[in-house]
């Protein structure tokens, strides 16, 4: 069990810079996420943590020691690759044994230990089963395996989940969240898919384009994401975006406007260039008569979507007068066309909405985040924070 | 449906049973006429009968008294031993570094290497000969290794690449991460994945040292050299109005012999789909 340390750590490739001066720390015990779209250099720091790759910059530091030339073999680190890696060769067991054979330990601790490691991920009737016999699930639990047996200082996964269907990906993420649990091993896991970030994580890092843009738990990104990027890759469904713009006080937006908080009008004020509004589908909701929300508006559902416990509600909205929000590519959301946008609200499955149906809708002022267009900076954030 | 099923797994039972069958009987008959011929008594040879009419094996014992074939036999297997060995080590390397390392020239390795494997040998084997000659290496093991190696590198490298592109390299990354040295991550994960390679390109290389009768009847001139193929050329009768067919049946079937023994022995090992499981599907 060991904390991890990175200081103003940077790998470029020829051409290409895969991570930009990342510097944080990840504590002993802790079960810590690396989240971004695919090519922002997940892989990259995970392997630079390991020894896999050399640091072009900066300092890894584990337990207060520099391991930048120590090789990966003695770094003490278990790393579960996305596509498992495990020996094609071996039998599950050897698998498995192959770290502690390479240590030297005695064949009897060996035995004992992969027995162990095998009852926790229920492989003890797979043993001596080559790979090839193996489903996906089971190959990655092996390669879990392979991992605790050497009960390393620090855990690497690096999208361990991503090459299983869906409900084995929901089940082998409970497992795993269970084994860190159990064990209480520094955790470092890598993935691309938010909701995976968000379940597992104790703290999450958003990456992008090789930079980190916000380390925070779970609740902190969803409810306080401190710019338009992290604000519309957490989240499922993503927050609803429309522009914006600040007149007299208050908050102008296509379908109405807002009277904003007095510190957040302030910080809007020094803000520059268009301005974009963003709200979570959980805040927009159906309300009853216009008095119940700062912002009530009449839309019609193009598309509802039953998912038993939940209804999203998808609206259809004019930009009248408003240039559609410019958001960032990579974070494939549909920001509006042709002067129209989208928005999805949660609704309660009780009301038996359809398709078709005009609703009226209501989202407070508190709940609405402003973001600066250009810089995507959050100025509901920095509203907040200049008031504690 | 299920007796459709039946029914169509039946007929295709069959073409293929029969698809097989044919093949092999093409390719085994002159095999087996060459057998045939080598158990025959002298005096049946010209019998036009597909099976001896007594067996015998009267033209084994004469090729092994025959002290130039036990020569020509140890050198095809010492020759032949050596070409592949070098020749699959080399090509090793060099495969290696041009699936595994980027270097300018990589695809220069292996057009060239293409292009001298379309060369065709006789074309060099006059050259060749007089070159020997001055330096000293006509009639010598080393003459006919050196062609060898040189007609059948490529074949080793091309062979050997696209085995190494098929191992699933994260292996040695893993390897690495479990504490293996490179050298022990090579040794315990790499090779063992890489031997079916191996092996399907020491065969090719065999073969085609055993094979040869080109070089080895144009660079040698003595037993001290000459290789099986050549040496059955230069059988005699035992009379000078006789021809050698039995004793030149029962060589080429001895010559035969070790190169299914090489290829029996080898061919579990060319296991495809052994890396099968090693990453996801
Ligand atoms: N060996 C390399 N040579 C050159 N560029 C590289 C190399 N490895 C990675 N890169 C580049 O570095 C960037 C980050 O790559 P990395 O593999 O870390 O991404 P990632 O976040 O893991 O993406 P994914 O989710 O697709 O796995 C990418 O732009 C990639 O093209
Ligand atoms: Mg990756």
């Amino acid at each position: 069990m060991s904390d991890i340390e990175l200081r103003n750590l940077s790998k470029r490739f020829d051409g290409t810079t895969a991570v930009k001066h990342a510097s944080f720390s990840i504590h002993d015990g802790e079960f810590f996420i690396l989240v971004g779209p695919s090519g922002c250099g997940k892989s990259t720091l995970l392997n630079m943590i390991v020894g896999l790759e050399d640091a072009s910059e900066g300092e890894i530091r584990v337990d207060g020691e520099r391991v930048n030339d120590l090789d990966p073999k003695d770094r003490n680190m278990a790393m579960v690759f996305q596509s498992y890696a495990i020996y094609p060769h071996m039998t599950v067991r050897e698998n498995m044994a192959f770290p502690l054979k390479l240590a030297r330990l005695p064949k009897q601790e060996i035995d004992s230990r992969v027995a162990k490691a095998a009852g926790i991920l229920e492989l003890g009737d797979l043993l001596d089963r080559k790979p090839g016999a193996l489903s996906g699930g089971q190959r990655q639990r092996v390669a879990m395996g392979r991992a605790i047996v050497r009960e390393p200082r620090v855990f690497l996964l690096d999208e361990p989940l991503s090459n299983l269907d869906a409900k084995l990906r929901v089940q082998m993420r409970t497992e795993i969240a269970r084994l860190q649990r159990r064990l209480g091993t520094t955790t470092v896991y890598v993935t691309h898919d938010q909701t995976e970030a968000m379940t597992l994580g104790d703290r999450v890092a958003v990456l992008r384009r090789g930079e980190v843009l916000q380390i925070g738990t779970p609740r902190q990104l969803y409810e306080q994401p401190e710019n338009l990027f992290v604000a519309g890759f957490i989240g499922s469904p993503a927050m609803n975006f429309l522009p914006a713009r600040f007149n007299a006080g208050r908050l102008e937006l296509p379908v109405g406007s807002l009277e904003l908080a007095r510190d957040l009008r302030a910080a809007v004020a020094a803000s520059e260039g268009p301005l974009v509004a963003g709200f979570r589908p959980d805040h927009l909701r159906a309300v009853g008569d216009r008095a119940q929300a700062d912002l009530c508006f009449a839309a019609r559902a193009d598309v509802v979507e039953w998912l038993g416990a939940d209804v999203f509600a998808y609206f259809d909205v004019t930009l009248e007068g408003f240039e559609a929000v410019a958001l960032p590519e990579d974070l494939d959301i549909e920001a509006g066309r042709q002067g129209r946008s989208s928005l999805v609200a949660r609704i309660d499955p009780a009301a038996g909405l359809k398709e078709g149906d005009t609703l009226d809708l209501g989202v407070d002022a508190a709940q609405v985040q402003v973001f600066e267009a250009g810089s995507g900076r959050n100025l509901s954030l920095s509203g907040r924070l200049d008031q504690a | 449906m299920s007796a459709a099923g039946a029914n169509g797994g039946r007929v295709e039972r069959l073409f293929w049973g029969v698809g097989s069958a044919v093949v092999v009987i093409y390719a085994l008959l002159p095999v087996a006429w060459i057998v045939s011929l080598s158990l025959k008594r002298s005096a049946d040879l010209g019998d036009n009968r597909f099976l001896p009419r007594v067996v015998s094996l009267e033209h084994y014992a004469t090729v092994f008294r025959d002290p130039q074939f036990s020569a020509a036999l140890w050198n095809s297997i010492g020759i032949a031993a050596i070409s592949t060995l070098a020749a699959v080590l080399l090509g090793a390397f060099t495969a290696y570094a041009v699936v595994r390392l980027e270097f300018p020239g990589r695809r220069l390795i292996l057009a060239g290497a293409l292009a001298i494997a379309m060369f065709p040998p006789i074309s060099i084997v006059g050259p060749l000969f007089n070159t020997w000659r001055t330096l000293g290496l006509y009639d010598t093991w080393a003459g006919l290794i050196l062609p060898y190696m040189t007609f059948t590198l490529p074949l080793a490298i091309w062979t050997l690449a696209a085995f190494f592109r098929e191992v699933p390299w994260d292996l040695d990354k893993a390897a690495r991460v479990d504490g293996a040295t490179a050298f022990q991550a090579f040794v315990h994960v790499i090779a063992p994945l890489a031997a079916p390679g191996v092996f399907s390109a020491a065969i090719l290389v065999f073969m085609f040292a055993w094979n040869d009768f080109l070089f080895a009847a144009s660079l040698t001139s003595t037993d001290q050299a000459r290789t099986v193929p050549a040496a059955i050329a230069f059988f005699t009768g035992s009379s000078r109005f006789e021809q050698p067919t039995g004793s030149v049946a029962a060589a080429s079937v001895l010559v035969t012999v070790p190169v299914i023994i090489v290829v029996l022995l080898f061919q579990r090992r060319i296991v495809a789909g052994l890396t099968a499981g090693a990453v996801k599907g």
